[in-house]
């Protein structure tokens, strides 16, 4: 049984004050009531596998059936006109257009057997990113933002970090203080001249600038941050401190460089969105980040389904194949989980528009590292893809598991507002079978 | 018994020789009945101090039970009145001098009560967490078993327990064999562990109904239609000090039960007052609590104070502004919380100037202002600054805020949308009762470009959604959880919701001719159906009547009521709102969650607030002007020993971070460099930035609402990394310190570089410098160079980065 938090003094105690003033209660009040919840909330800690996190997030639906989940031997207007390839599980099949992928299926394990039945966009991506279905009376935070509020900041980077931005609006803190948030990178890092927002200094300024200008702002808050004993205010100097960290942090900075890449490294990946994305998020985590959260494509696809997805995929495959491998021979694999999710599947039927429609009922996701079993596929959706025949995992179960893997107890109690204790996840089960 | 009581009380008197005298001494519950022969009442006995002080004395206070009172009733050692015989008799009750009595009375003394289903089994479910959402209340149920979350469904309920696996969670053959007994003690195993022990009053209950058949009384029995929580109140002195708390239904029948052991007990602060299961609270460090019942569908508090035993209260020698003044220190008083001096001149300066208009007093108007020698020069300052037109922008964001004003992807184009901003500003412009600003746009129908208040019903279609909107909007409520479940902290059942809901079934819609508009008129027809049972539910007000609708609009006659006085909750959740926006928390904190659960930390002030509005006509500036006027939002930040630790009290003035579009216009205005919005002129101000989308990076990441929802907090003030690193490297400060050129102005003015600090500090947080801070400034300064303009932008550039620039203070 474990309980965690910042001691009294860290940063992130201050922070956790900071939200405690929107209850209403002083830090004191609010250190002991938290001290008090503990007790009321046992949890068993899991072990620490997966030290980072890289979730990839098709926005708009993929289809399993032409990606990891093709149905070969179904009629033609449930297959569609993508071929199948033999992966490098044995007997196991994906679309032909993940030719790379299935050459590190021996390193993935695939999941087809997803099932939540929200099939609205919003509705999918908030059950994919949080865990939770939907509510009226609350928004839920996401993966990246519990990360972010259950182990704080590494290496001076931050905790959660989104490319190029946050994909919707349930990749953020939900009921948690907007200091979980992710931070966006704010550009593609596929362009040429690629700029985080707002981390070099701005022209005309060189260290030595800077070095005064620092100092004068040391000179000018201490009047006022010396009188005040208020979280609101703390809570500031404590972003205003990571900035300066991250700034002044050679490190850190250079993580975001992906110009420092070697070009042989950056073709490898793609010079294209989702190669160069994939490049920044390995970069980031070897250099400390926790999460990352990185969005490609648009995968709505009513319409032209074949011709939709050879305009997409490849660079997808390629990028993913090659994170897989360069991971691995990192030797980060196994400590980083790389998840590729989508908001939901697609309908087993090709409609009149040569495109599939949302299906909710069963999908595919892609699992990787961080203790995950290497060449597996879990779950089956039946021959023409239309619900689960085999061990259907919710939203709840995937990120119980993912939670498992990063040493996050689901079952702990997180407060929202109105002094609510909830759940990170409610529900799931650590789907032991994703496990290796 | 009674010679050691006596002694007890002499001890008590030569202890607290000091202390101040007991006053009064009150009995709970006021009245007993008693309506059978194994029924029973606890009664309490809380004496008061003149200092307001109390304490449980039903241990030691003298209790006289006289012969002829004998006949009726019995009381135990612990103060449980059991039955003797039918009958009417006074329970008589002696301390320090003080008496009181109350009167019992019983009736049924033969009559052996039949164990119920609604009376006896469901309470117990609630009580011991059976239907918590964690649990069995979940929409799946744990383990296979469902009960609707906190019993909304009692023949939902019935029917899981009795009929959906028959002979297994009941077994009338072998009723200790019942999964429901056997898993709430544990003997089967149960994942949620030992409910309950054998030898409860708990288990004897189920068993009992078990080995009766488990009859259903649903149709028959009496409903529970108040629940009491007694003392209303304690004020307890000093760490360990302990009160009882018990809770008293009122049935429909006029009867009332004692149900201490069947409601659930929650404090929402324990730190300061714990509460047990059984209803013994426990005080702890100083500060307040509100420890809560809850049984059926109700929910009940009490205010629990808890006061250092040391510390006096001294009070300030200070005349009240206003109302609100005396209001906030007969609490301040009471919690023994000495409030802070008065702010200065120049920090009431800052401060009201940025809260009435969102801009930074000018430095001319910082010099005037100092130099005026009047002693009412705060309130005329107020009075001015009430008559700027920057003031109706402020609340003309504000309620746009509410009231959703934003563009949505095919219903509300920009047209409509624009024209929705100007009917709200025109109408704050022109200092528009509030109440009638809410009816007109409630009752609203028409085309959303001539009649754009219709809007309303177009960036919300649904009219869930919209009722869900118009409670937490307009009277501060939140029901979205009553449309699957009764709420589990407050009052409102599905029954309410639904029946709130039907008030917005019956808006028809039609496209106009242009197609951005849109025409929104009376249907006529629709209805609120019941999701248990299907039945259409007619119209009712929240907590209130239904209404006679015939030939009416419904959405006429609910914003009739809703922005009405008869309505309780819309004047005092406004006046809370306007509160909100000049202390940075509201006495009910959030201000659109207003619940039993979530108690006002000052209800005479709330409920005042509420009474001046309507007094006022619904005069918004009426209001403001009170509050500014009062000391309470004069007060210094600077904390003394028994205020530092109070957030909710307003003892002391609370940093608060400047919202986003009043933070960036006043970077602009300091830096004399406007900012172009979209579709506005240059020099248009953040704040009259009429679309919820609109915006730019400064203003998101600052956590301007995005209007999509009512909730209070779309409009964040929280801080992150993205706000700290866009301040220190973004454009926003460095471009505008270029382009301005404040530096060089005042330079080329012939300022010194000393005076050009001062100009600094004065523009940007309306004070002089230190000597200290101007010292170390200079000191940056290279010594050659008399026009340092690098060195003295950075000195600005750092004013716009400090806290102090940031937050109002």
């Amino acid at each position: 049984m474990a309980r965690h938090g910042g001691s009294k003094y860290s940063r992130r105690g201050f922070l956790q004050a900071g939200a405690a003033a929107g209850l209403g209660v002083s830090l004191a009040e609010f250190l002991a009531i938290e001290k008090a919840q503990a007790a009321s909330n046992l949890f068993a800690q899991p072990k620490q596998i997966a030290k980072s996190m890289i979730h990839i997030t098709l926005e708009g639906g993929m289809a399993s059936q032409e990606s990891f989940d093709p149905k070969p031997f179904a009629p033609i207007e449930y297959r569609g006109e993508l071929k199948s390839i033999a992966t490098k599980i044995p007997g196991e099949q994906f679309s032909e257009l993940l030719g790379n992928t299935a050459n590190v299926a021996d390193k993935l394990t695939i999941v087809r057997s997803l099932t939540h039945g929200e099939a609205a966009h919003e509705r999918g991506q908030h059950s994919m990113l949080t865990g939770y279905r939907p509510s009226p009376a609350l928004q839920y935070p996401s993966y990246g933002s519990v990360v972010s509020h259950e182990f704080g900041p590494r290496k001076n980077l931050p905790a959660y970090i989104c490319i190029p931005g946050e994909p919707n609006p349930y990749a953020g803190s939900g009921y948690l203080s907007s200091a979980y948030g992710p931070f966006s990178v704010g550009d593609d890092p596929a362009r040429d001249g690629f700029q985080v927002r707002d981390l070099s200094l701005p022209g005309g300024v060189d260290e030595a600038r800077f070095a005064r200008r620092k100092q004068a702002l040391d000179i000018v808050n201490h009047e006022f941050t010396s009188a005040t004993t208020a979280d609101s205010v703390n809570a500031m100097g404590t972003f205003y401190e990571r900035a300066f960290d991250l700034v002044n942090s050679p490190a850190a900075r250079e993580a975001f460089n992906i110009a420092a890449e070697a070009p042989e490294v950056r073709d490898r990946y793609g010079r294209n969105q989702a190669g160069q994305r994939m490049l920044l998020a390995r970069r980031l985590v070897e250099a400390g980040a926790r999460f990352i959260t990185l969005s490609y494509g648009g995968w709505d696809h009513h319409q032209n389904i074949t011709g939709n997805m050879r305009a997409q995929l490849p660079a997808f495959d390629q990028a993913f194949a090659t994170l897989i491998n360069d991971l691995d021979e990192r030797g980060l694999l196994a400590e980083t989980l790389v998840v590729v999710t989508t908001e939901f599947g697609r309908t087993p039927k090709i409609n009149k528009d040569g495109g599939r429609d949302h299906w909710a009922k069963v999908f595919s996701v892609a699992l990787a590292g961080g203790g995950i079993k290497r060449g597996a596929i879990v779950g089956n959706s039946g021959p023409t893809a239309s619900e689960p025949e085999d061990m259907p995992i919710t939203p709840e179960d995937l990120a119980t598991t993912l939670y498992h893997q990063l040493g996050i107890a689901a079952e702990k109690e997180l407060m929202a507002p109105g002094d609510r204790p909830i759940e990170i996840v409610k529900g799931g089960r650590v789907v032991t079978e994703l496990l290796g | 018994m009674k010679l050691g009581t006596l002694f007890v009380l002499m001890i008590t008197g030569s202890v607290l020789a000091d202390a101040p005298a007991w006053v009064k001494l009150e009995l709970y519950p006021p009245r007993v009945g008693l309506y059978y022969r194994d029924d029973y009442q606890r009664v309490l006995a809380v004496a008061t101090r003149a200092d307001g002080v109390t304490r449980d004395v039903t241990g030691e206070a003298n209790w006289n039970v006289d012969e002829a009172a004998a006949k009726v009733f019995a009381r135990d050692e612990v103060g449980v009145v059991r039955v003797a015989g039918d009958g009417h008799a006074a329970l008589k009750c002696e301390f320090a001098g003080l008496s009181a009595q109350l009167d019992v009375e019983v009736t049924g003394a033969g009559v052996q009560k039949p164990v119920s289903y609604r009376h006896d089994v469901l309470p117990i479910f609630m009580r011991c967490g059976c239907n918590t959402g964690g649990c069995h209340g979940a929409s799946l149920g744990k383990d296979g078993f469902r009960l609707s979350l906190f019993g909304f469904d009692p023949a939902a309920d019935y029917f899981r327990i009795t009929q959906e696996l028959p002979g297994r969670r009941l077994n009338l053959a072998l009723p200790q064999d019942s999964l429901l007994l056997t898993k709430a003690i544990n003997s089967a195993p149960h994942t949620g562990g030992k409910r309950m022990e054998p030898d409860s009053v708990y288990y004897q209950r189920l068993r009992q109904w078990i080995d009766a058949g488990a009859p259903n009384d649903l149709a028959a029995a009496p409903t529970v239609t108040n629940l009491a929580i007694y003392p209303p109140n304690a004020v307890l002195e000093g760490t360990g000090v302990k009160q009882p708390f018990i809770a008293v239904a009122e049935y429909s029948d006029g009867s009332t039960r004692d149900v201490s052991n069947l409601v659930v007990f929650q404090s929402n602060n324990p730190v300061t007052a714990d509460i047990s299961a059984d209803g013994l609270t426990t005080s702890g460090a100083r500060g307040e609590a509100f420890v809560m019942a809850r049984f059926d569908t109700h929910t009940v508090g009490s205010q629990v104070l808890v006061l250092p035993a040391d510390a006096m209260y001294e009070p300030r020698d200070e005349k009240p502004a206003n109302y609100i003044d005396e209001l906030v220190v007969a609490k301040l008083a009471k919690l023994r919380i000495t409030p802070s001096d008065r702010c200065t001149d120049e920090e009431f300066l800052r401060r009201v100037t940025l809260d009435i208009v969102g801009c930074l007093p000018t430095v001319e108007e910082h010099a005037a202002f100092m130099a005026d020698q009047a002693p009412e020069k705060r309130a005329a300052k107020i009075d001015e600054l009430l008559a700027r037109k920057e003031f109706a922008d402020i609340w003309t964001m504000k309620l746009a805020q509410l009231l959703m004003v934003r563009t949505e992807q095919n219903r509300v184009e920009y047209k409509p949308m624009f024209l929705y901003f100007q009917w709200l500003s025109r109408r704050i412009a022109d200092g528009m009762p509030l109440n009638e600003i809410v009816q007109e746009l409630l009752s609203a129908s028409g085309g959303s470009f001539t009649t754009p208040a219709v809007n309303f019903y177009q960036v919300e279609p649904d009219p869930k959604k919209i009722a869900e909107n118009v409670a937490q909007a307009f009277l501060g409520l939140r029901i979205q959880c009553a449309q699957c479940h009764n709420h589990p902290f407050d009052r409102w059942t599905m029954d309410d919701y639904y029946a709130f809901s039907a008030f917005f079934e019956q808006i028809g819609r039609k496209e106009g001719e242009d197609y951005r508009e849109t025409i929104v008129f009376n249907s006529g027809a629709g209805d609120s159906n019941h999701p248990v049972d299907g039945r259409a539910v007619p119209p009712k007000f929240l907590g209130g009547d239904a209404p006679d609708l015939k030939g009416r609009d419904r959405r006429q006659v609910a914003a009739e009521w809703i922005a009405s006085a008869e309505n309780p909750y819309f004047a005092p959740s406004i006046a809370n709102r306007v509160w909100a926006h000049f202390f940075g928390i509201g006495i009910i904190e959030p201000v659109d969650d207003i619940r039993v659960s979530n108690p006002a930390s000052n209800p005479e002030l709330f409920a005042e607030l509420g009474a001046k509005l309507i007094s006022y006509k619904y005069d918004l500036k009426a209001l403001v002007r009170d509050i500014c006027n009062s000391n309470a939002y004069q007060r210094s930040g600077v904390a003394n020993d028994s205020n530092r630790d109070d957030l909710r009290n307003f003892s002391h003035a609370q940093p608060r971070r400047i919202p986003a579009e009043t933070l960036l216009d006043c970077v602009c205005q300091a830096a004399a460099a406007p900012e172009k919005f979209g579709g506005l002129p240059l020099g248009a101000r953040a704040t009259q930035i009429a679309d919820g989308r609109g915006g730019n990076y400064f203003l998101t990441t600052f956590g301007r609402s995005k209007r999509e929802t009512v909730c209070a907090c779309e409009a964040k003030a929280d801080p992150t990394l993205s706000q700290a690193l866009h301040l220190l490297n973004g454009p926003t400060i460095h471009e505008k310190i270029s382009q301005g050129k404040q530096i060089e102005k005042w330079l080329d003015a012939g300022k010194t570089p000393p005076e050009v600090i001062d100009s600094i500090y004065v523009a940007c947080v309306s004070r002089t410098p230190t000597a200290e801070e101007r010292d170390k400034l200079l000191a940056l300064l290279p010594k050659e160079n008399p026009r340092p303009v690098a060195e003295l932008e950075d000195i600005f550039w750092a004013m716009l980065n400090s806290r102090e620039f940031v937050f109002n203070h």
